[in-house]
């Protein structure tokens, strides 16, 4: 049963997850994104839009943990270190790097490399804002989670 | 040596998008998918979500520089503020400067009124 970030500690890692980017995964995720760049894309092997690993591992890892509702994404550094193919199987590992409670928000930042063929392929660190109490409203002047 | 300009490019975003967004990456917060509660709390309405948002600077990214943004692209960004359904949002790059053997450019996402939602700095080799 999945459980709620915000009930995590800071240092907690998280169970290793493996996930398969399927075409049909990338044409959904291009469309949903209203991505043009098929050419590049295909020019590079067949690779996902980057960003799109990093999307999709994080909803791999919604899996095991939840978001409390109202969760607001604060800030994202990600780093790109090769192309992920269609098809790819995709190792994902991760950690809760740090966890405070400020104004009313618990701030939680997750750290995720992942792996395609036993290399490093894109590397995120994502600070998210979650309502301490989940009874309470968002707000503030952020973008989503 | 002169650094290239990047084209920017501009989208429209609809809920219908988002919804699609959410199916295609598995993040259904409610926020972003539930009108009704989005609408009780001081945000007062559904908003995209960042990654969403964010992947119009890194397909504007990858129009400009192709393979090398896909091996060796790095972004570094805070989101603003939201951007809803309706909005026009425009990623730009500028101010692109050579930094040892990488071009780095400030980046954003602003919306149809100017406002910054996304602002950054993204790196790439050349």
């Amino acid at each position: 049963m999945a459980f709620s970030l915000t009930d995590l500690a800071a240092g907690h890692v998280f169970q290793p997850t493996t996930f398969t980017i399927t075409a049909a995964m990338a044409r959904t995720y291009r469309d949903a994104v209203d991505d043009q760049q098929d050419a590049a894309y295909a020019a590079a092997g067949g690779a996902v839009p980057p960003v799109a690993v990093a999307a999709l591992a994080l909803g791999s890892l919604l899996r095991e943990v939840t978001l409390p509702p109202g969760s607001l994404h604060a800030s994202e550094s990600l780093e790109f270190r090769g192309p992920v193919p269609e098809g790819a199987e995709v190792q994902c590992r991760a950690r809760l790097a740090q966890r405070s409670v400020r104004a009313g928000w618990v701030v939680s930042v997750l750290e995720t490399e992942l792996f395609f063929d036993g290399r490093p392929a894109v590397t995120a660190r994502a600070t998210v804002l979650s309502p301490a109490e989940p009874s309470a409203p968002a707000s503030g002047r952020l973008g989503g989670a | 040596m002169s650094v290239p300009a990047v084209a920017a490019l501009t989208k429209q975003l609809s809920q219908a998008q988002i919804d699609a967004y959410a199916e295609a990456s598995g993040d259904h917060n409610p926020i972003h998918v539930d009108e009704a509660f989005a609408r009780a709390t001081e945000l007062g309405g559904t908003i995209a979500h960042g990654m969403l948002v964010l992947a119009f600077i890194s397909e504007m990214l990858t129009a400009a520089f192709g393979r090398a943004w896909l091996e060796s692209g790095r972004l570094d960004v805070r989101f603003r503020a939201p951007a809803r359904p309706g909005d026009t949002i425009t990623a730009r790059a500028s101010a692109g400067k050579q930094i040892d053997d990488s071009l780095r450019y400030q980046v954003e996402c602003v919306n149809q009124t100017g406002e910054v939602v996304i602002s950054g700095t993204a790196q790439v080799r050349t």
